[in-house]
């Protein structure tokens, strides 16, 4: 009986609609992706509401502060006093004048003396953070000549 | 002098560099996606530190709104005025209803010139400060998914003492 001999050849798989997805893939976070510096720390977490809604128009100079608690890896908090989440550090209400003072130093540098009374401070509070020391935030930061003030929540799909 | 002539054939573009890029493009892309949920602000009217009668021009008396809360900072009660609306989740309902009540109706022009204070116990949490801006600035509309504006002032009391 003959056996016939099968060459084995290399079969070349087609890639077109591996590089269809691909571009696909690409195009998708092309669009997604948003290289804006909204300098929101993950670490806080906002309190949620309905009527929070992204501002039409963006403040033109804001400072973003971050106040919240350190917690763990699990989600419990480190100290039950909340801080100013400022350059990698953890700075308390009570210790912020400097940070603040600096802020103000470079804004005044980059954009003339005047800007102090335009820029928005951006409050990004824990929903646990007591409302007293939200209040002495925004206090000292009037002290150092900020005088206007946004409290920032996330929105809520009800 | 004889010339070779050359017959046309298919010139195989390289696919391979093309492909490279495009993955580290993609790598890129989605090492730097950051997913955030939509933040939105309240803006809040006045300093605390501005003194009282820096408000010449306002005439209308500011419509006081109390939170009282416990040590950890749970809302134990909620009051408009004296009226004490509870502690549940239908108090801040009951809080926009107030305020509509006063204002009579939304877009009304008083709504640019009266103004909330609130009165927040120091370790009352924050997330019933913003609850109450909520109710106070005004109310979603289920059906037509616009908001109706209430009240743009709001302010802070001077704060309170901790409870120790």
């Amino acid at each position: 009986m003959k056996v016939r001999k099968i060459e084995m050849g290399f079969t070349e798989p087609d890639m077109t609609p591996m590089i269809d997805i691909v571009f696909q893939l690409l195009t998708f976070f092309m669009i997604a992706i948003n290289f804006e510096n909204t300098k929101a720390d993950e670490r806080v977490r906002l309190p949620k509401d309905m009527l929070a809604k992204p501002p039409e128009v963006k403040p033109e100079h804001e400072l973003v502060l971050n106040f919240g608690y350190e917690r763990d890896l699990s989600g419990n908090k480190k100290a039950n006093v909340p801080t100013v989440f400022y350059n990698e550090r953890y700075v308390e209400v009570g210790n912020l004048t400097p940070d603040l003072e600096q802020e103000k130093r470079i804004m005044e540098s980059l954009h003339g003396k005047d800007v102090i009374d335009k820029v928005t401070v951006l409050i990004r509070a824990d929903s646990e953070v007591p409302t007293g020391l939200v209040q002495q935030l925004i206090k000292k930061c009037q002290d150092n000549g900020f005088s206007k003030f946004s409290l920032r929540a996330t929105a809520e799909e009800k | 002098m004889k010339v070779k002539s050359t017959g046309l054939s298919k010139v195989e573009i390289p696919m391979a560099p093309m492909i490279d890029i495009v993955f580290q493009l993609l790598i890129f892309f989605m090492l730097n996606l950051r997913i955030i949920a939509p933040e939105g602000n309240f803006n809040i009217n006045l300093p605390i530190s501005a003194p009282a009668n820096a408000q010449t021009d306002v005439n209308l008396p500011a419509i006081k709104v109390a939170l009282r809360s416990d040590r950890d900072g749970i809302l134990t009660q909620l009051m408009i005025g004296t009226t004490n609306l509870g502690n549940d989740d239908g108090a801040f309902d009951r809080l926009n209803h107030e305020i509509l009540k006063i204002i009579g109706k939304p877009g009304n022009p008083m709504t640019s010139e009266i103004e909330v204070e609130l009165d927040a116990d120091y370790e009352c949490q924050y997330r019933y400060t913003v609850k109450a801006i909520s109710r106070c600035t005004g109310r979603m509309d289920p059906q037509t998914q616009q908001v109706a504006r209430y009240v743009e002032k709001i302010k802070f009391a001077p704060p309170h003492k901790p409870k120790g």
